[in-house]
């Protein structure tokens, strides 16, 4: 689990920089300009963090989600 | 926009962020009845007016639970530091906070726009008030019927499960429909997963917090954008207003709902909704 939860913090990081830059446009309102963008990247990196917590709490061996 | 108006909409927000009548929807369809058509929805200075309304809301939230939030923000980062979980109550709820924020956050990124454009009117608005309506009858029967059956205790915030704060989560955003209320489907969400009234409108408020504040300040650039003519007077004097609104609105609601239910609000979002569609078919109100 914890390795999943590594990748989804990089997948999601990366993504963030890809909305950033405008490289991709996926679930953006084409209208919209670069405000929209920023908001995806913003939320990108949030769920990156919120995956390395989740790795956090993986590394411990009485670590569970209760 | 005359200061009336900036004033009256300030209000208008701060209440009805709060009271599961739909800001959204009171946003589209107040102003269509008034017939005030001097406001331009889509101008950059009514956007950039409508950031700073949700900027007071969201601050008069944190002042109203700034103990809680303080012993959940202390719980969640000693968590992250131990890397294990507790059983610590506050610690227990702010997991179930971030868990139900989650679908909220995603959600709102993707679908806030095209949403808004396909039912940014008043007919749409008041079909999904009377929407709302129903789904709060339906829920408090609902809720009634599970109680009738298995008699018993109601569960502390605590004791969601994170499957279910993810589902009040979910619930929460079908507020992005304009005419559904935040609060209120969270709340039935919340009533139907065993919590009472109380809590059910305290998990509500909490989950609500992080959002309106994340979309405000999302959209704090629209203060600077060209074209923007926003008077800071206006601007200030409408955010200390909605802040205002929505304190007293949460005071009042977390004692209305110690004994109280969500039917009273739903008779208002039916009638309200009903009126509001008859007028926009016979074309009053646009």
């Amino acid at each position: 689990m914890r390795v999943i939860a590594f990748a989804a913090a990089i997948v999601f990081f990366v993504l963030g920089i890809l909305y950033g830059l405008g490289k991709i446009n996926f679930l953006t309102e084409s209208g919209a300009g670069h405000q929209h963008h920023i908001t995806h990247l913003v939320i990108c990196w949030v769920l990156a963090l919120l995956a390395l917590i989740w790795a956090r709490f993986q590394s411990s061996p009485s670590a569970s989600m209760r | 926009m005359t200061y009336l108006q900036a004033l009256a909409l300030a209000l208008l927000q701060g209440v009805s962020e709060l009271f599961p009548v739909s800001s959204l929807g009171h946003t589209i369809l107040v102003p269509a009845l008034l017939q005030w058509h001097n406001i331009d929805r889509a101008s950059a200075s009514f956007l950039a007016f409508v950031v700073v309304l949700h900027l007071g809301t969201a601050l008069a939230l944190i002042l109203y639970y700034r103990h809680e939030w303080y012993a959940i923000a202390r719980a969640l980062v000693a968590s992250v530091v131990r890397g294990r979980l507790s059983d610590d109550r506050e610690e227990r709820v702010g997991w179930r906070l971030v868990v139900g924020t989650i679908p909220v956050g995603i959600l709102g990124v993707i679908f806030e726009h095209p949403v808004r454009k396909l039912f940014g009117s008043p007919a749409p608005a008041a079909i999904f008030l009377v929407i709302n309506g129903l789904v709060m009858f339906a829920g408090e029967a609902l809720r009634r019927r599970q109680h009738r059956a298995a008699p018993g205790a109601y569960k502390p915030i605590e004791a969601l499960s994170y499957s279910q704060s993810l589902l009040i989560g979910v619930a929460q955003g079908f507020a992005l429909l304009p005419g559904i209320s935040r609060s209120g489907i969270s709340m039935v969400a919340g009533l139907l997963f065993d919590l009472d009234h109380e809590n059910a409108a305290r998990f509500s408020f909490l989950l609500a917090t992080p959002v309106i504040f994340a979309a405000g300040l999302l959209e704090v650039p629209k203060l600077f954008a060209p074209g923007t003519n926003l008077v800071l007077i206006e601007a200030i004097l409408g955010g200390i207003a909605a802040g205002i609104a929505a304190y007293l609105s949460v005071a009042f609601l977390m004692r209305y709902f110690r004994s109280n239910d969500l039917r009273p609000f739903g008779w208002y979002c039916v009638v309200m909704g009903a009126v509001s569609f008859v007028l926009a078919r016979k074309g009053v109100i646009s």
